[in-house]
């Protein structure tokens, strides 16, 4: 699902470009801002912030051994932490796992990213029924046919699996 | 609004987003209501885990005009390579206005550019020509006003209410004493 998106975000890291790189995350950085922020501003705001340190980090040199998609998703989660709890105790977290995430192995560092780590909670079933709707983009009838299910049964699993997902996140 | 609506709205979010398309939050987010936290999480999950869409133009210009510290409309006009002349003349011509009031209209255009004019009175119809000679979302650049330069943020702060308000006046361009409010000050100010 990432390949395409990590592999040009590889060869814009190989030439230096930047900006062009942080750039382009700036639509779901400030989608991600905007759900977790009331007002317009704040999202700006935060997203700007996010953009100077994923910046600024790769400015000097920091390179990483997980994706940068990873990067940006976790600089966000503490900028709009940080927002909220001003302080230097998640810019010490955040700089921690930075250099992390650039020294050491990714497994552990990347498993919480990715659709596969979205749906891991789920039951088989359940991660089935959400991988062919939002990766194959299949609707309940075509995904019925090759689980052996009526469109309504995959409704339901489809439903049971939305209400897992919301009370993981809340 | 139910569980399945919030449901509902994030399968059509999603499947949207994953199509191409640029589906937006605050919508959805204000059709979710009082549920709007539960949907948030929903999306949230979503967005961290599936490839990041390009970009629109709105969020670049939005991004970069506060790192640049500069007006999101200002900024947009500069990347599009056009002088203030040029969207003066195309809103002349849009609105069907007197080209003898150019200058009143520059006046109005400035001010919308960098913030000193407030954007919620001013009538759609500009904001359209905005978006046709600028080639994007211009009213929702506008909400994003910038924050006054320092010296004047703290030049208002210190000065007496009295101060302030007559600054303000010298520096709005509306209803021209001479000539008194027009249709040029019903566009910008919804007052004429």
């Amino acid at each position: 699902m990432h390949d395409a998106r990590d592999a040009e975000d590889t060869r814009l890291l190989e030439a230096g470009e930047y900006a062009a790189l942080v750039e382009s995350y700036y639509g779901v950085i400030l989608d991600r801002s905007r759900i977790k922020m009331r007002r317009e501003d704040d999202a700006v705001a935060v997203a700007a912030e996010v953009a100077i340190r994923l910046l600024s980090e790769l400015k000097r040199g920091r390179r990483y051994r997980v994706p940068f998609r990873v990067v940006v998703h976790q600089v966000i989660k503490w900028k709009v932490k940080e927002h909220f709890a001003p302080g230097k105790i998640d810019e010490v977290e955040l700089e921690d796992w930075l250099r992390k995430a650039s020294t050491e192995s990714t497994e552990e560092l990347e498993a919480e990213r990715g659709f596969e780590g979205l749906i891991d909670g789920l039951t088989e079933l359940e991660q089935e029924v959400l991988r062919l709707r939002y990766v194959e983009d299949l609707d309940f009838q075509e995904i019925a046919r090759p689980l052996g299910k009526e469109p309504n049964a995959v409704h339901q699993i489809h439903h049971r699996a939305l209400t897992k997902l919301r009370k993981d996140a809340a | 609004m139910s569980e399945v609506q919030v449901e509902t709205l994030f399968d059509e979010f999603a499947t949207r987003y994953l199509r191409g398309e640029r589906p937006d939050v605050r919508e959805y987010l204000e059709r979710a209501g009082a549920e709007r936290e539960d949907l948030g999480a929903l999306l949230d999950g979503f967005l961290a885990a599936v490839p990041a869409r390009k970009p629109t133009e709105e969020d670049v210009v939005l991004v970069q005009a506060r790192l640049e510290q500069q007006p999101p409309i200002l900024l947009l006009r500069l990347r599009r390579k056009l002088t203030r002349e040029a969207i003066v003349a195309a809103l002349v011509g849009r609105l069907r206005l007197d080209p003898a009031k150019s200058g009143k209209v520059d006046r109005y255009y400035h001010d919308l550019e960098v913030g000193l004019l407030d954007p919620e009175p001013v009538d759609r119809s500009v904001w359209d020509a905005l978006a046709d000679v600028l080639g994007a979302n211009v009213r929702g650049l506008a909400a994003l006003r910038p924050e006054p330069p320092p010296a004047l943020a703290t030049y208002l702060r210190r000065a007496t209410p009295m101060q302030a308000r007559l600054m303000e006046s010298a520096d709005a361009p509306a209803a021209l004493a001479d000539q008194g409010p027009d249709e040029i000050d019903r566009l910008f100010t919804g007052s004429a």
